[in-house]
């Protein structure tokens, strides 16, 4: 081993600022988790609420014309950037409710499971036509991440952590973020989805390699 | 060496073609074959997704006609409007729409390499610039030197690269300083008088070297000219040896 290739003492700070009803942010929480599992990071969850106005219900989606060829350029766009995710889709009928996910996501975040409450979060959301906006869907992702189902009703139902996702929502305000996902790799700031292959570029720029090529 | 092109695009030829399913017009105004600037002029066929691609160049695109809608960013560009990026700037997908018309504007050849090639990802210039400003978003400001003369600013003053368009009367001579990373002079409304020659909208004059070029006088109706000038990001990227620009060059051949 180089010492270019040994590990920073400080764990390196991977943190992703996105919303679950954001579909680019779906097409990155897979390269999230595969950087995770390359680069041996653990890397943060944060919410940055795109749309504050939807009521808990949700709402409709628009039907004009106008709105129709802006579904049909984005569903155009997704399939282009990651036509497997793509194939998986399945695009919600409303627009969802988010800030009931943010606050599960810290309940899962106490319980050190929010990685992969995340990753059910958005699968249950943009893959089984789950709506996150009710407490059903969330206790759902929630035991698929290894927690207790029940105990996550009652800090939703009780609303024991609505205002520390309030408080998360406006530190990504306060810190600028505008695009979901913003995605920090260390020092570097991504705004929006990208390549993998720019982030492999991005981590081997500050010294992390994957942990397959440390170990040979 | 100081180097200068004009070009009368409107007696250049169109031809159609297509580029990974993608369908437009399109004018070879400038090849880049002898090592200097290369400029194509396309109009896409409406069409919800243009591929993500990326030029091994810096590169303007002058929107002349309809629209651009992009994922991220700015997301809507309509005439008159532009797009920056330095070169191996990934960009798109992204739509077109509404009679789309537009130039395309290299330094030098750049050749054209989508998106779904891993090795071009691998490629990406990570610090690279990517900039798009709609014309009707900036305002017009008094011409110094020029009576009746207005000018508008579409990139930041101290960005690196510059877009200036100028609004002047007739037979109004329009100065601009040396190019030293080269310029194109983009006529969009009247006539310009570039080196003798009157050329009309959308031609253009590339100007590049050391000394500042003869001042276009705008013509009997005045003019409208798009002053885009790049800086050092010219010098890097191109067509070089290596298999990625190889295969770059043939794309845009193909494409062109």
């Amino acid at each position: 081993m180089t010492a270019e290739n040994q590990k920073p003492t400080t764990p390196f700070r991977v943190a992703v600022f996105a919303d679950f009803v954001c579909p680019y942010s779906f097409l990155a929480v897979e390269q999230i988790d595969r950087l995770a599992r390359e680069y041996g990071v653990e890397p943060m969850w944060r919410p940055h609420w795109l749309h504050p106005d939807t009521p808990p219900e949700g709402s409709p989606r628009e039907r004009t014309p106008d709105a129709d060829a802006k579904a049909e350029r984005r569903n155009a766009w997704l399939k282009e950037m990651a036509p497997d995710q793509y194939a998986r889709m399945r695009y919600p009928g409303k627009r969802q409710y988010s800030f009931l996910a943010f606050e599960a996501l810290e309940f899962a975040c106490d319980h050190g499971r929010d990685f992969a409450f995340k990753t059910a979060v958005y699968d249950l959301m943009w893959t089984e036509g789950g709506d996150i906006g009710e407490p059903e869907t969330l206790m759902a992702a929630g035991e698929r991440a290894g927690l207790d189902p029940a105990e996550m009703q009652i800090a939703l139902h009780e609303r024991l952590y609505a205002e520390r996702a309030l408080a998360a929502v406006n530190q990504a305000r306060e810190i600028g973020i505008t695009s979901t996902p913003t995605i920090f790799l260390g020092r570097t700031r991504i705004n929006g989805w990208t390549y993998y292959e720019v982030m492999q570029q991005v981590m081997e720029k500050q010294g992390m390699h994957p942990r397959e090529a440390l170990a040979s | 060496m100081q180097q200068t092109y004009i070009v009368d695009s409107a007696n250049a030829p169109w031809k159609r073609s297509s580029s990974e399913g993608i369908t437009f017009a399109c004018q070879v105004l400038l090849s880049g074959e002898d090592g200097g600037p290369e400029a194509l002029r396309f109009r896409f066929d409406d069409c919800p997704s243009v591929y993500g691609h990326m030029h091994l160049t810096s590169q303007f695109q002058l929107l002349l006609g309809g629209a651009m809608d992009f994922p991220r960013g700015v997301k809507h560009l309509e005439a008159l409007a532009i797009h920056y990026t330095d070169h191996n700037i990934p960009y798109g997908p992204f739509a077109v729409s509404g009679g789309h018309d537009m130039l395309v504007l290299h330094p030098k050849a750049g050749g054209i390499i989508a998106m779904s090639n891993l090795d071009a990802r691998r490629k990406i210039n990570l610090g690279g610039r990517i900039f798009a400003a709609l014309a009707t978003e900036a305002a017009w400001q008094p011409l110094p030197g020029v009576a009746e003369g207005t000018f508008k600013l579409l990139m930041p003053p101290d960005y690196g690269p510059a877009a200036v368009i100028v609004k002047a009367p007739a037979h109004a001579a329009l100065a601009m300083p040396a190019a030293e990373f080269g310029r194109y002079e983009v006529v969009l409304d009247g006539s310009a008088i570039m080196e003798g020659r009157e050329i009309g909208a959308p031609g253009f004059r590339y100007t590049r070297g050391e000394n500042a070029a003869e001042p276009l006088l705008t013509g009997a109706h005045g003019a409208s000219v798009a002053f885009l000038t790049f800086d050092r990001d010219v010098l890097a990227g191109g067509i070089t040896g290596e298999a990625l620009a190889v295969e770059a060059a043939e794309a845009m051949a193909r494409a062109i």
